[in-house]
């Protein structure tokens, strides 16, 4: 038994987040008894990871503030102010957690024609293909699981949210849900192709899909948004449709559909479906980070240690949903054939081009050659 | 059958476009041209002449009905006080604050305030007595700030000061024409003598003529003040105002 826990410490021990600036303080923790284990194993690289940061943890806190960053740039964008009433001196800064209180005790109406099971599992199933990529995306080099499959099983992941969202769609039974469902089957056509061929471009720039290894591939100011921009056009573009947010909010159309395919749900059941957005906004923004701006790489900052990375990659991925979520403000909203047209016209000719072009680059600089060679050859 | 044509854009012009809203968004984000003004904890500064919740001086008030004769609304109501004088009551469920009995009272007894926010708990309410158009309104101030809406380089700002805007704006003096009451039909006058006893000022005066048998009636003209109370009372509709020459 001793030798097991042994064992399993010494594993612990050896995958440990290195923060120096922590060091005397954890070496004075481990000296008490019970909370020098939870102390290893809350710094246990893969606990971290899915756990604090980039994962749960992270997540929620982004969730709580993320949409009120949101509205209120939006709003002064708009010349408007944006939540401000909850706390008014310092701008309704937890309007979120206002919501989510009445969102979890608000009555949840299951009306008569829904499919009763599904309709209340769909909102809590859906969190499977949101949450689990966040297990894969590394900041830097803390990641939860290292797989050199890594960008496979995100996108299969990712291409799993529509299918729950037409879930939902279907089990509500209403109208308004079914034409959302229908738009969102839809644009899932649109944007799928062009997305994962414009990732596919960038597999084949570095010649590897572990995402651990194509961060440490841009540890210098090559990214991979330099190499190869197109990709990086079509990847954010296929972001925006995915996330269903302004530009091409066409299932949840509120001004047509009321809410698309989550018009029958309330309470805590509507909060979920909410959140869920700014979660695929989460991921998509972090892939996006690590494929084309660089991951965790940026100035080290010495006493952080491996925290410097993460910080690095958390900066980068809110930029990338900020400049997501403002989209909302410059256009507006494509009809669905128009997004159709946009999705197999001009995303997934750009998005070819972008194939064409990593072929291109990797066959200038050598078979199979990594990023870093590359940028060094072209940059 | 007309089409209407829509301006091909090439791929530049689209570009450029497409950065000039980014970059107004990006600038709209920094320096907002937000005009909210937040109102219960600050007040927008307003004109001194805005058409506000009108105010009553009784001293100044001639009892001339033409508040009420003007009314478009016919919000005003001429009540019967104790002192056996009408004065005008204001139902502001009906007023459309168009304020043309501020500009009709020749004597200048309504006036104007600042104030626009009236609330009322019902509709009786809103039908407001001569006596508590004189006296100031209760008003609860929570306003920190003043906000003015200032105009610089074609963009409008808001401009907040750390001070409490007045309310309540002195009445300007009515621009008067001097005019003065006169008799059209001397003959037709029946001597009943109502304009000798309305007459607020004593311009009027009445003289038996004992060799005809009839009283006739004397305006001063220095004393009149051209109010017109006599003009609206003569039964026989004789009299006129026109203006006063000097």
């Amino acid at each position: 038994m001793e030798e097991v826990i042994n064992a399993l410490m010494a594993a612990i021990m050896s995958n440990q987040v290195n923060i120096p600036l922590l060091q005397p303080l954890f070496r004075l923790m481990v000296q008490i008894p019970g909370a020098g284990f939870m102390v290893s194993f809350i710094l246990w690289k893969p606990f971290f990871a899915a756990l604090i940061s980039p994962g749960f943890a992270t997540l929620g806190i982004l969730l709580l503030f993320f949409p009120w960053v949101e509205r209120k740039l939006c709003g002064r964008i708009q010349w408007r102010v944006g939540p401000h009433e909850i706390v008014w001196w310092l701008g309704g800064i937890i309007q979120l957690l206002a919501d989510s209180l009445r969102f979890l005790f608000q009555e949840v109406i299951v009306h008569k024609d829904a499919q009763r099971p599904y309709f209340l599992q769909f909102p809590f199933l859906t969190f499977i293909p949101t949450l689990l990529p966040l297990l894969f995306i590394p900041a830097g080099s803390i990641v939860a699981i290292q797989t050199p499959y890594a960008i496979q099983i995100i996108l299969a992941l990712v291409c799993l949210f529509p299918l729950f969202i037409i879930g939902l769609g279907w089990a509500s039974n209403s109208r308004f849900a079914f034409i959302g469902t229908v738009r969102e089957a839809f644009m899932y056509f649109a944007y799928e192709v062009a997305f994962i061929v414009a990732v596919l471009a960038m597999v084949i720039l570095y010649g590897t899909s572990d995402l651990v290894e194509i961060g440490a591939h841009q540890a210098g100011w090559v990214w991979g948004i330099c190499i190869n921009p197109v990709a990086a056009v079509v990847f954010f573009i296929g972001a925006a449709m995915a996330t269903a947010r302004l530009p091409f909010e066409i299932a949840d159309a509120e001004q047509e559909l009321a809410a698309g395919p989550h018009v029958e749900y309330s309470g805590i059941g509507f909060g979920l479906i909410y959140v869920i957005c700014y979660e695929k906004a989460y991921i998509l923004s972090g892939l996006m980070t690590v494929l084309f701006l660089g991951g965790g790489s940026g100035p080290q900052i010495g006493v952080l240690g491996e925290l410097s990375g993460l910080i690095w990659f958390l900066l980068k991925t809110f930029i990338v949903m900020v400049t997501l979520f403002v989209l909302r403000v410059l256009y507006p909203r494509y009809r669905l054939d128009q997004a159709l047209n946009i999705g197999w016209s001009s995303l997934l000719s750009l998005s070819l081009f972008a194939l064409a072009l990593s072929i291109a680059i990797t066959a200038v600089a050598g078979a199979g050659a990594v990023a870093g060679a590359v940028g060094g050859g072209i940059v | 059958m007309k089409k209407v044509i829509v301006h091909e854009q090439g791929l530049g012009e689209k570009v450029v476009r497409h950065a000039r809203a980014i970059g107004v968004s990006m600038k709209e984000s920094v320096y907002p041209l937000t005009a909210t003004v937040f109102y219960p904890r600050e007040r927008k500064k307003m004109p001194p002449n805005l058409r506000g919740y009108l105010m009553f001086e009784i001293e100044k008030c001639i009892s001339c009905w033409e508040c009420a004769f003007i009314c478009p609304a016919n919000a005003i109501q001429m009540k019967e006080a104790p002192n056996r004088r009408y004065y005008p009551t204001v139902d502001y469920g009906k007023c459309i604050f168009c304020h043309f009995c501020v500009d009709s009272c020749s004597s200048g007894a309504l006036y104007s305030t600042k104030i626009h926010d009236v609330a009322y708990r019902d509709m009786d309410e809103m039908l407001t007595l001569t006596e508590e158009m004189i006296e100031q309104p209760e008003i609860i101030r929570e306003d920190k700030r003043s906000v003015e809406y200032v105009i610089e380089r074609d963009d409008m700002h808001l401009k907040r000061r750390r001070e409490q805007d007045t309310l309540f704006v002195e009445p300007t003096p009515p621009v008067e024409i001097p005019m003065v009451s006169q008799c059209i039909d001397r003959a037709s006058c029946i001597g009943c003598r109502v304009c000798e006893q309305v007459c607020e000022h004593g311009a009027i005066s009445s003289i038996m003529d004992t060799a005809r048998n009839v009283l006739r009636m004397k305006i001063d003209t220095e004393r009149c003040t051209g109010c017109g109370l006599c003009v609206k009372e003569c039964s026989m509709q004789i009299l006129r105002l026109v203006r006063k020459t000097r």
